[in-house]
């Protein structure tokens, strides 16, 4: 007998957030979603030729270290504390499709809800920033995150985690487009405001409904993604490595059950009160046997 | 029943003692290296394993044994159970070193470590954050230990010859003595908090780890099973520790208080089977190796304790009894390894396997609980002596 334990999971998540902690659901505060005006990014993998532009563009702009076996040579096989982003080759039967790989810049992001010092930020641009001196580390957000988009430095003494920032000091600050988008020749990148991009996409769908997956990989999945992502119509989202999710990322019913416990206090001072009181009753009843015991004697 | 505490005062140097110190320093050499080198350079994290031993078996298993402080406290203190008062010193003992452990794993393992206070830093506060929660805690809690402590020390020192010492603990140890009550309380809430936040922590993870293993009532598993486990560990820790310094077992004091694990094992049960059939587990038992191995810790844990410890005839044989919390002892932390380490789901294609340096770090911490364990109540006054040997 076998369970697909993914989709087992997403009822269960789903039906537990529901049910059990509806009250506590009530209150769970700043639901946030991708928004229109958020700034974005329309990866169009129909597009790609694979020329990894945007990917060696996006080092240089960063500084960072050449990644893969040979020193000479920048070779990366998946993300890193040395590549913010990549290419990918997918191929399937004789159809090869290029992916690109980086953070999504959610609009609910996981990273921000667990990281234990608010080192993550979802800046009002809709960009989700990272920041190294609240950071001690820790890595939960490589274990949240549903892209596994954050690295880590392990190579380095004094580490930072890495990932994609959206190019927001580099270029954005100074009026330019992301790097990879401005490097990329095929114009399979497309810089811009979330809404407008949504909306292409579907053009683009709409125009060309045989070329496309019917999809536009990033407008709901978990709240809605800065990075949309379109696919050719033969290749499945999933075997590209983005993960078919559901519209509420799952660190919302860990939130609502931590807020449960700690719902203004009242639980740990009520478990306080609570003890305190069985440990002076039970004294009492103590020293009320010793003095019975001393007038006894 | 009348009982004292007293130093035990016994040649430190066994084999064993030696055997463990030089463990340690191996060790300590180790951590200076990944401090020198970076994780990369001893471990094998990866970005697809952010998570290692370090902090699956140190940090989330250790805590977990460390359980029996909070428990034993809340016994004898809050529930009355006088009569186990000379459990109570060992197992605050074994706390406070388990926690010792626990924090030095975690500055080892995280990767900006210069920086580990930020958690109560208040601009950086995260309340989101069940990592948050668990570092507030665990600070909180070593502190109430160490206070919880000071009486061990100043009882020592309460007729030294130094005057300053004798001074100092004669009044700092009144009155901790006197406020003690307020800290045994607050220290009982705190651990429920964090063990049942470390719980909360893999909630986020669904996606990452074996749903026999995820669960909305993690934290509800976690908590009970270490309250469980930690009537587990102060039987062994009793029994090991009285072997050492060759003093005779308190085979019926621990033969009662064993009586009680089948409570709590009877609440963790239904939690489970509550989780198993609400959310149609079931079937995952028989799909793969996962499901044994589910079977597996579960009988550890749970199953044969619970109906072993049932019978009188088990919790008055200290050697049936040793091997039952041992078993127990196993379960919870194949409990924790599956939840967090041997189910996750990696980005595809990675593989983890700890290093040597890895294992031998471990190996030192655990080392360091014996050696400071048999250092500690060597010195000072932690073992319960009857009246009459004094
Ligand atoms: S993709 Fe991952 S790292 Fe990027 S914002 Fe989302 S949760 Fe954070
Ligand atoms: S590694 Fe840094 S950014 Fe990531 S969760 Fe830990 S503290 Fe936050």
């Amino acid at each position: 007998m076998s369970v697909n334990r993914r989709t087992f999971l997403k009822a269960t998540a789903a039906g537990v957030g529901g049910g059990m902690l509806a009250t506590q659901q009530a209150t769970a505060a700043r639901p946030r979603k991708a928004l229109d005006t958020d700034i974005s990014m329309l990866n169009d993998c129909t597009k790609c030729i694979g020329c990894r532009a945007c990917q060696s563009r996006c080092k240089e702009t960063h500084g960072l270290e050449r990644s893969g076996t040979d020193p000479r040579f920048d070779m990366p096989v998946d993300l890193s504390g040395r590549t913010l982003t990549l290419i990918k080759m997918h191929k399937q039967d004789d159809f090869f499709t290029f992916v690109k790989k980086q953070c999504l810049h959610c609009g609910d992001p996981s990273c921000v809800s667990v990281c234990p010092v608010s080192a993550f930020e979802k800046l009002d641009n809709g960009v989700v920033s990272y920041n190294k001196n609240a950071c001690i580390g820790c890595r939960y957000c490589m274990i949240a995150c549903p892209w596994d988009a954050p690295t880590f430095e392990y190579d380095k003494a004094l580490p930072v985690i890495q990932k994609c920032d959206f190019c927001k000091e580099a270029r954005l600050a100074h009026g330019l487009d992301p790097a990879c988008a401005s490097a990329c020749p095929a114009g399979a990148i497309k810089y811009g405001k979330r809404g407008d991009l949504i909306r292409e996409a579907h053009a683009r769908i709409r125009e060309n409904p045989e070329k496309y997956n019917d999809h536009v990989y990033g407008e709901h999945e978990l709240g809605g993604t800065s990075v949309l992502v379109l696919a050719p119509k033969e290749v499945r989202f999933e075997d590209l490595g983005y993960k078919l999710y559901g519209d509420t990322p799952p660190f919302r019913l860990q939130e609502d059950i931590q807020h449960g416990i700690f719902k203004y206090f009242i639980p740990p001072v009520a478990l306080y009160a609570v003890l305190g009181f069985i440990a002076y009753a039970n004294r009492r009843k103590d020293n009320d046997a010793t003095k019975k015991d001393d007038k006894k004697g | 029943m009348e009982h004292n505490s007293a130093p035990m005062n016994q040649r430190l140097w066994t084999p064993w003692f030696t055997f463990g110190v030089i463990l340690i320093a191996i060790g300590a050499v180790l951590i200076v290296y990944r401090f020198i080198a970076g994780l990369g350079a001893v471990t094998n994290l990866s970005d697809g394993y952010p998570w290692g031993i370090w902090i699956a078996f140190d940090v989330v298993t250790g805590v977990a044994l460390a359980a029996g402080g909070f428990t034993m406290a809340a016994l004898v203190y809050v529930f009355n159970r006088g009569e186990y008062s000379p459990l109570v010193r060992p197992a605050l003992l074994t706390a406070l070193l388990g926690y010792a452990i626990a924090a030095t794993a975690i500055v080892i393992d995280v990767g900006r470590w210069w920086q580990i206070y930020n958690p109560v830093l208040p601009q950086y506060w995260q309340g989101n954050s069940p990592l948050f929660e668990v570092s507030i805690c665990v600070m909180i809690y070593i502190t109430i230990l160490i206070i919880e402590f000071v009486p061990v020390v100043s009882e020592k020192y309460k007729d030294s010859k130094k005057p300053f010492l004798r001074s100092l603990s004669n009044k700092l140890g009144p009155l901790v003595n006197k406020y003690l009550m307020v800290f045994i309380i607050l220290g009982i809430v705190i651990s429920t908090l964090h063990q049942s936040s470390l719980g909360a922590v893999m909630i986020a993870a669904v996606e990452r780890i074996h749903s026999l293993w995820w669960s909305p009532f993690l934290p509800l598993m976690f908590l009970i099973s270490a309250i469980a486990v930690g009537f587990a560990v102060v039987t062994v820790e009793s029994y090991v520790a009285a072997r050492s310094f060759k003093r005779p077992v308190e085979k019926d004091m621990l033969a009662r208080l064993a009586g009680i694990i089948p409570y709590v094992l009877g609440i963790y049960l239904v939690v489970k089977l509550f989780d198993l059939i609400f959310y149609g587990k079931i079937p995952l038992i028989f799909a793969d190796w996962w499901g044994l191995m589910y079977i597996i810790e579960m009988s550890l844990l749970v199953f044969i304790p619970f109906f072993m410890l049932l019978k009188k005839s088990v919790r008055f044989d200290i050697g049936k009894l040793l091997n039952v919390s041992i078993m127990m002892i196993a379960g919870i932390i194949l409990n924790r390894l599956n939840t967090y380490l041997f189910t996750y789901q990696p980005r595809p294609g990675e593989t983890y396997f700890p290093t040597l340096v890895e294992v031998l770090v471990t190996a030192a911490l655990i080392a360091l609980l014996f050696v400071g364990y048999k250092v500690l109540a060597s010195f000072f006054p932690v073992m319960s002596v009857s009246t009459e040997e004094k």
